[in-house]
């Protein structure tokens, strides 16, 4: 697979006036030299093949946009080298800028009072796309979703939802190498999730486009990225497939039981039973193998690491000591593990 | 130089300030007022002297004037230095900064369109009026030919301090001080809101030596006074060339090397 996007020990520094407090501080701060050097992108180097829809994580603050920024060319890596479909990004900004799409979910790219079909033509001409391949890729449009109504509705008439599927359309128009999008579904109900999540899904196939997706909803990741690249504090944490991630911290599965013992469901007794349990296991299981117990409303979780017991002998074992009223078994989220790496797992 | 791909951005602009109808009538109606109390205090500052005229200029000299550079005001105002601040502030910049256009042109045009749309809708009304009012003092003649090119090299400069006021908005983050400070500059040494011909000895010199006055002064001189010698025409509109050239240069050296340092807000 050929590489469309390179970044090698890319680094961005910025420079922060140390703020001070209250109304003298802020006097003091005009004329203040105090300045502290802020590293938001610290030594990270990716590599993307065409064609790939890379998911790219991190916690809020982590330094995602700030590498978006770099890969758009809006800002120049304070060290390090960037290509992007063989673009210095920051050299030769127009020049990638007709190769890529960006799409940000709280801002809008539309032209705000008019019809987005204006929008749309208005892009035509600034992205110099032909008459034929403009009229290609809206049938492809027509054929994806019901933009119909849409085209005739002024942007500043339309839902966050519409507004996030037009940008989206928009972004592709120019059928770029690589599109980049920032929290794409932010804010949006259940359904228009799903339909932006199809939407994608079908723009990266049919046109082989490359997608760098970052988003805080795992339901995203899981949908579309088969690979997922995690930051946080500017370095990077994680660059690997998702099923791997699900066993970065080993292959633990939890074991939903509930007992026979709590019939009222009191949050007190089973407190305690839970607590019982959690000795008993730890007793018979010890070190790596011991299982952590947790409750929630009903449930008592047991949280298994399978690659050092089976969750066969912890059911058993609970067997022997309590009456199983019913039970579950749950996989691992994705949201659970991303959790654990951001709350500092690694 | 790809045509089209500047003249959809005036095209987008005309189409969208035709969906503000209100807003035109109300930026007329306001221009308006303020035309009213121009009359009253420049009456009150005739009738305080004996003579018909001041500083060369007759009480109707000085009102054509006026009522012309409120209507220049009106279309030549791109609201630019509000736009990048905004823009600024709230991130959108980046989406502009990622179309294959350099940024500037891509103002420029975007906001080429109002300006158009301004032009037809308030100064061409404005200029007929103050003709039949004033039964024909503005000459008809290669004058306004003149004043037409004079007034695209005003735009140019105009635009091109705004968008280094607009840069300078990047560093400070914040709109409202500075552009109030532009304008209130701008306006003044341009002579929009006194005729220059008014101005104070030293100043009056050290005035034409400055930019501003190729904004307001020169244009509205050319239209009003149609009985200046060619070679003075020339002259005045060189001046505004050279000024239009090193406006442009300075103020996209200026974006050039301050994209380079700024931190551009949000995520």
């Amino acid at each position: 697979m050929d590489k469309i996007i390179e970044i090698q020990n890319a680094t961005k520094e910025f420079k922060v006036l140390n703020r001070r407090e209250g109304l003298r501080g802020s006097i003091k701060d005009l004329f203040s030299r105090n300045y502290n050097i802020v590293r938001a992108v610290n030594d990270i180097s990716i590599e993307i093949g065409s064609g790939e829809i890379v998911g790219y994580l991190g916690p809020n603050g982590a330094g995602k946009s700030t590498t978006i920024k770099m890969m758009t060319g809006v800002l120049e890596p304070t060290s390090g080298k960037i290509l992007v479909n063989g673009n210095v990004p920051y050299k030769n900004r127009t020049k990638n800028a007709q190769e890529i799409g960006v799409v940000f979910g709280q801002r809008s790219q539309l032209w705000w009072s008019l019809p987005l079909i204006e929008s749309f033509k208005i892009l035509k001409d600034i992205y110099q796309i032909e008459d034929s391949d403009y009229n290609k890729m809206m049938e492809f449009y027509r054929s994806l979703v019901d933009i119909e109504p849409l085209l005739h509705k002024p942007v500043r008439q339309m839902s966050l939802g519409q507004r996030t599927l037009s940008d989206i359309l928009a972004a592709f128009l120019h059928n770029p190498k690589v599109v980049f999008l920032d929290e794409p579904t932010i804010g949006l109900d259940v359904s228009m999730k799903s339909k932006i999540r199809v939407l994608i899904q079908a723009l990266n196939c049919e046109k082989n486009t490359t997608v760098i997706l970052t988003t805080h909803d795992m339901g995203d990741v899981d949908a579309l990225c088969r690979r997922v690249v995690i930051i946080d504090k500017g370095k990077m944490l994680y660059d690997n497939d998702i099923d791997h991630l699900k066993n970065f911290f080993g292959s633990y599965r939890t074991l939903k039981i509930r007992l026979d013992e709590i019939c009222d469901r009191d949050e007190k007794t089973l407190k305690e039973i839970s607590q019982k349990l959690s000795e008993e296991m730890s007793e018979e299981f010890s070190g790596d193998k011991n299982p952590a117990v947790s409750t929630d409303n009903e449930w008592i979780n047991v949280l298994v690491n399978e690659d050092k017991l089976a969750v066969m002998d912890a059911l058993n074992f609970i067997q022997t000591k309590h009456t199983i009223k019913d039970m579950k078994l749950e996989e691992i989220s994705t949201e659970d593990v991303i959790k654990k790496i951001y709350e500092g797992g690694v | 130089m790809n045509v089209k791909k500047h003249l959809t951005l005036t095209r987008a602009g005309i189409i969208e300030s035709l969906q503000f109808r209100l807003s035109s009538l109300v930026i007329i109606a306001g221009n308006f007022i303020y035309l009213i109390i121009v009359y009253y205090l420049w009456k009150a500052i005739y009738a305080s002297v004996d003579t018909e005229s001041v500083n060369g200029m007759t009480f109707s000299d000085t009102l054509i004037y006026l009522v012309l550079a409120t209507s220049l005001f009106g279309f030549m105002e791109m609201y630019l230095v509000w736009q990048m601040g905004r823009d600024i502030q709230s991130g959108k910049i980046i989406l502009d900064i990622s179309k294959p256009m350099k940024y500037m042109p891509f103002m420029f045009w975007s906001l080429s369109g109002s300006v158009v749309m301004s032009f037809i809708m308030t100064f061409i009304p404005t200029f007929v009026a103050v003709y039949f009012l004033t039964n024909g003092a503005i000459h008809l003649g290669i004058n306004i030919l003149f004043f037409l090119i004079s007034v695209v090299f005003a735009i140019i400069i105009n635009f091109s301090i705004d968008f280094f006021i607009g840069t300078v908005c990047l560093y400070t983050e914040s709109i409202w001080g500075i552009n109030i400070m532009k304008e209130v500059i701008v306006l003044l040494l341009s002579g929009a809101t006194i005729p220059i011909a008014f101005f104070p000895e030293p100043l009056k010199t050290i005035v034409l030596y400055l930019p501003f006055q190729s904004i307001y002064n020169v244009p509205l001189t050319i239209l009003t006074k149609s009985e200046m010698p060619v070679e003075e025409v020339f002259k005045m509109m060189l001046t505004q060339v050279f000024w239009a050239a090193a406006a442009m240069l300075i103020s996209s050296l200026f974006w050039k090397k301050s994209l380079k340092v700024i931190t551009v807000n949000g995520g």
